[in-house]
């Protein structure tokens, strides 16, 4: 007496689920790093960095809704062949649209094991030092895992959920190390030139990725309309907690600190004292809480890979538990190959390029197309929405 | 392969089609499907046919005022005596009635003999004319029940004191005396092919979304299991996700907390045999949430509620943060308290988490013992049990005293919780966060959360997800989760159960 859920369920995300999924699937372990990389160039005004990051990860998720919201009910996946060619041939749109769908699906899933592995390395290096580093990256894998055993509109509600873990500590640091801050590191506020800004921006872009999942799950929403606005809160809400991160990561240590330290938000967090707290060195506490902002991201990754996977063989829940089960084996061994902390920061540079690519350069190509091809014959849904 | 599942489908889709009635005629296999005879020897035969010559069946013979035969029959033990003679026998022998019926205030007529047979057991009495065709069915019941007393599993400081019996139709009228609305439906329902349970479904009309109601009746329906010897044999087979710990379905002995229910667009379901009436769709909520919090003033309500929050929390992870903070993470505890623990902790041989499963499994043991023991023996147990042993443990060096402070406010914490079927499953859960600890220290604590966290998120009580008003996000759901809001800020229902009316409070009755 099996009760599946109708199908219609699923299209079920309100403009909140969206905001948390945006923003619990960017907070992850950027922060962790966020005010190094955020200083690197910006000196001491990196403040100015998750501000400008931010503008360009609006405008490509801004691109992202708007297509989304021309072909309302179906993922990138299930559009893309229709942008490619005519309806009557669905099977060239497919091969067109392959290379496109392998990209951003192939950087989810390092993305994915990249986080991991980056939090396994925070861990394993500062709270449970005898604890194999494979063992905290399986344990990730296994709770992404346990996520993609379930349908889509569980995503939303576990993002849900677990949004006020994920903003509550972040900001509580935050906000409780600027008694320890001395002001004067934030000045002169404007220093640096134009070009320095620009590249400042790009070594903040990493942190700042992760929204392409919306690719898949602005398809579930409740209604059409209201993308761009969730979208527009989401990134608002990560670049307040980021800007305050960094402000603080400032404030504290100032900048030419900042550079020396490997994970400054977790050197935040120990110089954190709190009058009255019964507990003495929170950064235990805070690396377990930040499971919580590592899974959200991990896991919401994760799921939009398989999810994708499903809908281009066009199978059903049974293949997307099987497939997820598979396709941890091989992300396991990418994720071991980088050997230390300094290639694992590489690695991630090269992927905030890749990111930034992908991000803007699809969507800007799937646009010119349609609008090539709209010349010739518009749609109308085109029109009702345009 | 493909076959069986369309076999058993086509089996799951005739199922459903059977109507109610023929839902209680498939249980009376065992009764042929005839008429009865008009005369009076043959009928009575065919009954004791039935019933084996069981010893409790009761045939009185008798003769009516016009002359003819007639014989009552019921089982001893489950009809009103002073029915049978006062009103069926005396008043049919004296009276020169017209037409030939007893003077009792619930009376049928039928020639089924199915139906004959299902009346006897469930308590009513049948009469036999001799010469006649019809059988009357008169109301008889009455066995000796338990009086209306105060709930043992939900005490309130504030509120009514009345609690379920286990009688149906006493419970009922408990509701309806609470709720008099006409729009309050009763479905009656008979499952259990051998027990043939009475149950009733109640839902207010107007407010209840139909499909729920539907579900909850067709999954009833579809049960199929011989006995239903208490609700929690309904609970556990029409709830969503069988293999969750948690409660889909509330349960409770209150009336009150029933009607409340009712009035947010729930459904009850009333089990005769059990003082413990369920409620559907049920959320996480029920774990902290009581009748009392709307009696008492909203601050002091909240207040509580929040105690309750905190109190679950405890019981889930106080023993776990225990094990986590002193075999992982010793650099939290403020280093006077840590050289406090330390010594305590310098004779204990035992790893941390076995300290814990020790003191843990052992105050199970307790607390199951003392549910056993007879009355006035019980607390004396808690007491040896808690105070002598603890002490002696600590002294022996088998636990840290630290250890022992932990589990009793686990214990108690466990008790603050008001729903006991909630709070079994927080006892349960804690044993795996507990291994977990003295695995990853806080990190497995946090893992374990997470698997909870997304369990709960996944599970639906009929089609309502188990963790709203919080997510689904619904901000009047908000107002009554954490917070109780006054009650003229609350003027309209949660909307999580899809209720049809809203309003809860209307402008014209505000003064």
């Amino acid at each position: 007496m099996k009760r599946q859920e109708a199908d219609s369920s699923r299209y079920s995300f309100t403009s909140w689920q969206q905001i948390c999924l945006i923003t619990s699937t960017l907070i992850g372990v950027g922060v962790l790093t966020l005010p190094r990389t955020a200083t690197s160039r910006l000196m001491e005004a990196g403040w100015m960095s998750p501000l400008i990051g931010s503008l360009g990860a609006y405008f490509s998720l801004w691109m992202i809704a708007k297509l989304s919201r021309r072909f309302p009910g179906l993922t990138f996946v299930e559009y893309s062949p229709l942008i490619w060619a005519p309806k009557g041939s669905p099977r060239l749109g497919k091969w067109i649209s392959f290379p496109w769908i392998f990209a951003y699906l192939s950087f989810l899933y390092v993305a994915t094991g990249m986080v991991s592995r980056i939090f396994g390395e925070v861990v394993v290096t500062s709270v449970l030092l005898d604890t194999p580093l494979e063992v905290i990256i399986i344990t990730m894998f296994l709770l992404a895992f346990f996520l993609s055993l379930h349908e889509v509109d569980v995503v939303a509600r576990v993002n849900e959920i677990l949004f006020p873990l994920i903003i509550v500590p972040v900001l509580f640091i935050a906000i409780a190390s600027f008694q320890k801050a001395d002001w004067n590191y934030l000045f002169p506020l404007i220093r640096v030139s134009g070009k320095s800004v620009m590249e400042g921006a790009y070594e903040a872009i990493y942190s700042f990725s992760g929204f392409e999942i919306m690719l898949i799950f602005f398809a579930f929403t409740k209604r059409n309309d209201g993308k761009e606005k969730a979208g527009f809160f989401g990134i608002l809400i990560t670049m307040v907690v980021y800007t305050l991160i960094v402000v603080a990561g400032i404030a504290v240590f100032g900048f030419e600190e900042l550079q020396r330290l490997t994970w400054p938000t977790l050197e935040l967090v120990k110089s954190t004292e709190v009058p009255g707290l019964i507990l003495e060195r929170l950064e235990s506490a805070f690396l377990a809480v930040w499971v919580a902002a590592v899974f959200t991201t991990v896991a919401n990754s994760y799921y939009a890979v398989i999810y994708g996977l499903r809908q281009w063989f066009k199978k059903g829940l049974r293949f997307q538990r099987v497939v997820s089960g598979l396709l941890f084996i091989p992300l396991f061994i990418i994720t071991l190959i980088p050997q230390n902390v300094v290639e694992i920061f590489q690695i991630s540079s090269y992927m905030g390029m890749a990111n930034l690519i992908l991000n803007l350069g699809v969507p800007s190509v799937y646009w010119i197309v349609l609008a090539l091809r709209g010349r010739r014959w518009e749609s109308k849904e085109g029109k009702a929405d345009g | 392969m493909s076959q069986f599942w369309n076999a058993w489908r086509k089996r799951k889709e005739s199922l459903r089609n059977l109507t109610l009635e023929q839902h209680a005629n498939k249980s009376m296999a065992s009764v042929d499907d005839r008429t009865v005879t008009s005369v009076l020897e043959d009928n009575i035969a065919l009954i004791e046919q039935q019933f084996g010559k069981s010893d409790d069946l009761v045939i009185r013979k008798f003769q009516i005022k016009t002359g003819e035969e007639a014989a009552v029959i019921f089982l001893d033990g489950m009809v009103d005596q002073d029915v049978i003679s006062d009103f069926v026998i005396r008043s049919m022998t004296t009276e020169q009635t017209t037409y030939l019926a007893p003077a009792t205030n619930e009376l049928e007529a039928t020639n089924q003999l199915r139906q004959i047979v299902r009346n006897i057991l469930s308590g009513n009495s049948v009469l036999f004319i001799e010469g006649s065709k019809e059988v009357y069915l008169i109301n008889s019941r009455g066995w000796d029940r338990r009086g209306v007393s105060e709930p043992k599993t939900e005490s309130v400081v504030r509120g009514p004191r009345d609690g379920f019996t286990e009688t149906l139709s006493v419970n009922a009228a408990l509701i309806r005396f609470r709720l008099k609305d006409p729009n309050l439906r009763v479905r009656h329902l008979i499952v259990g092919q051998r027990t043939k349970t009475d149950i009733f479904v109640m839902y207010l009309e107007e407010i209840v979304d139909p499909p729920i109601v539907n579900e909850v009746i067709r999954r009833i329906e579809d049960m199929n299991l011989d006995a239903i010897l208490e609700s929690g044999y309904i609970e556990q087979m029409i709830q969503d996700h069988r293999y969750s710990p948690f409660p889909q379905i509330q349960n409770t002995e209150r009336p009150d907390k029933v009607v409340a229910n009712l009035l947010e667009g729930k459904v009850a379901i009333l089990v005769d045999g059990t003082p413990f009436a369920l409620i559907a769709p049920a959320l996480f909520s029920q774990f902290y949430q009581s009748p009392e919090d709307y009696y008492e003033r909203f601050y002091i309500a909240s207040m509580i509620r929040f105690i309750r929050v905190i109190s679950i929390l405890i019981a889930l992870l106080l023993p776990s943060m225990y094990i986590a903070f002193s075999a992982f993470h010793p650099e939290m505890i403020p280093s006077r308290l840590l050289i406090a623990m330390a010594a305590g902790r310098s004779t204990v041989p035992f790893p941390s988490l076995v300290e814990a499963m020790f003191m843990e499994i052992a105050i199970e043991i307790l607390r199951e013992a003392s549910v056993r023991l007879p009355g006035p023996i019980g607390p004396t147990i808690g007491i040896v049990g808690a105070l002598v042993v603890g002490e002696a443990a600590v002294s022996a060096g088998l636990v840290s005293p630290v250890m022992v402070i932990i589990v009793a406010v686990t214990t108690i914490g466990s008790f603050a919780s008001p729903s006991y079927s909630a709070a079994i499953a927080i006892r349960m859960l804690r044993f795996p966060v507990m291994i977990l600890a003295g695995m990853f220290g806080l990190y497995g604590i946090m893992l374990f959360i997470i698997v909870i966290l997304v369990h709960l998120a996944s599970i639906k009580s009929f089609g309502v997800p188990y963790m709203s008003p919080i997510s689904p996000f619904n901000p009047i759901g908000m107002r009554d989760l954490f917070l109780r809001l006054p009650h003229h800020l609350m003027k309209k229902r949660p909307t999580m159960f899809r209720v049809h009316d809203e309003i809860r409070m209307r402008e014209e009755d505000q003064s």
